[in-house]
């Protein structure tokens, strides 16, 4: 493995910057995840070997995907691409970040990086060369809808990192759409800082291809009174783990995540998420659903910590599973730590199988038990994509998703 | 049963049913005969196997039949799915009407009135026909429109849920309409307009059989044979004053026609 070599040798990458340094430095006095570790203990071992097996590329050549079509209200950025970014507008500004700025951020984030927790970030951070990552400084309001997408190249390793921060009273929607391709692994970090009063909706729409694999990393630090939603979509990977870690630093703060996985064949896709209240009065409504057919396996574990100092915390996680063959596989763990003693807090997990009551009543209605099948699936999806900012008659993907299922 | 010069032929006969579900036997030696234009009541204690036929009429997947048959229209329908039993005009009306969150109302019964038109070689209705046809069947159950834009059965009082059931029969025009329990959880306002929407449906051609506990649905739709059910088995027939002495009498005037049966 390429990369494996590549830590620990620590031999340098061409034109590494300082960032990456460091990342390659943190990683080399820290075991690559195995099994033993509580938090790769699901892991499987092979399909995240194969993630590392590729050769990492830098380079970013023609994607032969279709996007979704462009729309005139929407602004659309390819992580990788050569911009730069300054879109002003009497409401709103949009602009990139500059190199000082990203520093003394990514400095500041590392300094703060759990060495359990936080390996795909100084994975990808050890590997994302200046171009591939996209940092933005967003403010004010009525901002059209922003599509940021991340993409693997074929046989090779990409990482990508995107950095957001939303300055105060800014509201905006957002849509992040990783795509793998055949026979690659995308690293895909991203850092959403939500100041005083701003208010994100926030999409992730994560979609593979054969043998395509994804580590996705999200970490989000909410100031007080601002509002994050996060609707998560991840699908059609042979390897696929998804990491949220959100911080309320100041409670009063509000998050939403509505997330959803899809396993077929032996595919392999794991959400954690940790979310910590650091003030009062946080909230938080949290659910994850998992769909897993055919020999394939999908995990969440998610983690609630609430402090002493988050009195009043209201914190919600359910997350609710569909087991759809035999063979497939679950396997879920919300969990609580609470140290405050006036909070409200609750959490649970359900696994079922396709409603047999809900089947029949359709077929009693002519409907046939495929199409019922569908029908009942779509209406499983709808809670979750219906939460994702997005124009679905601009894009057919979702469509196809619901049509395929 | 019938009387007439030409008898015509039955929709529905149960000939000496018997079935079970988890090796626990429900139904042991039903048979039942409906003709076009007949009203057939089946009533009986909780627990005698009344929605249990309902649910074997209509092709439960939980229940097997053990022995004897069910035809429809003179045809073994013993192993046809419930999608096909429902094409070819079986309906069956749920005691619990099913929510299924984020499927709308008005998409789910364009599906399933398409299903049934498909299986008469009627052309399928694309959503601005179907609209009008649906905005005249909402009439007869005296539904708001806005019910066709909610998820099916969502949110729906029990009374709203009933009459989505009986709009759903006046969609599908089933040759023969099986309710149970229709009457169950509606008010007086709410089981008349039921009823008349059941009338307004059901004429000299098609069949139902209503399956309830009370008098008062039989006081608004009269049928031509109440069945008293008890332990899987029908243990006495007899006309709508049936009813009436049941419900005069209670269920325990019927154990005398288990020792009789």
């Amino acid at each position: 493995m390429e990369i494996i070599e590549k830590i620990k040798t620590n031999k340098s990458i061409d034109n590494q910057t300082e960032i990456q340094e460091i990342c390659l430095n943190k990683l080399q006095s820290i075991p690559i995840p195995n099994p033993k570790s509580e938090l790769w203990r699901l892991s499987n071992k092979s399909k995240f070997s194969n993630f590392l097996d590729y050769s990492f590329n830098e380079k970013n050549p023609e994607f032969d995907t279709p996007y979704p079509n462009t729309s005139p209200s929407t602004i659309r950025l390819l992580i990788g691409e050569n911009y730069q970014i300054k879109l002003i507008n009497k409401n709103y500004s949009i602009q990139q970040l500059s190199e000082d700025e990203l520093i003394k951020y990514m400095k500041e984030q590392i300094s703060c990086f759990d060495k359990n927790e936080n390996w795909s970030d100084l994975l990808n951070l050890s590997l994302s060369c200046k171009k591939n990552i996209l940092g933005l400084k967003i403010n004010g309001s009525k901002i059209p809808p922003i599509e940021i997408f991340s993409h693997a190249s074929s046989s090779s390793l990409n990482a990508k990192t995107l950095i957001i921060f939303l300055e105060k009273n800014c509201d905006v929607d957002l849509l992040q759409v990783n795509l793998g391709k055949e026979n690659s692994s995308l690293s895909q970090s991203t850092f959403f800082c939500l100041k005083e009063n701003s208010s994100v909706n926030h999409g992730v729409v994560s979609y593979g291809e054969n043998k395509s694999n994804l580590l996705n990393s999200l970490n989000v630090i909410q100031q007080k009174n601002s509002k994050y939603n996060l609707g998560s979509l991840h699908f059609k990977f042979n390897y696929a783990r998804f990491e949220i870690r959100i911080k309320q630093s100041e409670g009063n703060a509000k998050t939403n995540i509505k997330g959803m996985q899809i396993t077929k064949k032996d595919e392999q896709i794991s959400t954690y998420t940790k979310i910590g209240f650091h003030g009062p009065n946080g909230f938080l409504d949290q659910i994850n659903k998992s769909l897993a057919d055919d020999k394939s396996h999908a995990i969440f574990e998610g983690s609630i910590i609430v402090p002493k100092i988050a009195q009043k915390t209201d914190a919600s996680q359910l997350s609710r599973n569909l087991l759809l063959s035999d063979l497939a596989q679950i396997d879920t763990k919300p969990q609580l730590e609470i140290i405050a003693d006036d909070v409200k807090c609750k959490h649970g997990a359900t696994i079922s199988q396709l409603n047999e009551e809900e089947l029949f009543y359709m077929r009693t209605r002519g409907i046939t038990l495929e199409e019922a099948s569908k029908l009942q699936l779509s209406s499983y999806f709808q809670e979750i994509i219906s939460f994702i900012p997005v124009s679905k008659d601009r894009w057919d993907l979702l469509d196809k998703l619901l049509t395929e299922n | 049963m019938q009387s007439t010069m030409k008898e015509p032929d039955p929709i529905l006969e149960v000939e000496n049913l018997s079935a079970s579900t988890d090796n626990l036997t429900i139904l042991k030696g039903v048979s039942l005969t409906v003709y076009p234009g007949e009203i057939h009541a089946i009533m009986g204690r909780n627990g005698c196997g009344k929605s249990t036929l309902s649910k074997i009429i209509a092709g439960h997947p939980s229940y097997n039949i053990t022995n004897g048959d069910i035809k429809f229209l003179g045809e073994n329908i013993n192993s046809l799915e419930p999608e096909e039993r429902a094409q070819s005009g079986i309906f069956l009306g749920f005691q619990y009407p099913i929510e299924i969150p984020g499927v709308s109302n008005l998409e789910f019964l364009r599906v399933s009135t398409n299903a049934r038109r498909k299986f008469l070689n009627k052309e399928e209705l694309d959503t601005f026909d179907f609209e009008e046809l649906v905005k005249e069947k909402l009439e007869i159950v005296k539904m708001d429109h806005a019910f066709l834009s909610r998820s099916v059965n969502q949110g729906f009082s029990g009374g709203e849920k009933k009459r989505n059931e009986i709009l759903q029969m006046a969609l599908l025009e089933p040759k023969i309409a099986i309710l149970d329990e229709t009457d169950s959880g509606l008010d007086i306002d709410a089981l008349r307009i039921v009823a008349s929407g059941i009338k307004k449906i059901s004429n000299d051609q098609t069949g139902i059989i209503l399956i309830t506990h009370y008098q008062r649905l039989l006081d608004e739709i009269e049928p031509n044979y109440v069945h008293v059910m008890s332990d899987g088995q029908i243990i006495k027939t007899g006309g709508s004053n049936l009813a009436l002495e049941l419900e005069e009498k209670g269920y325990e005037w019927t154990d005398n026609f288990i020792q009789e049966a």
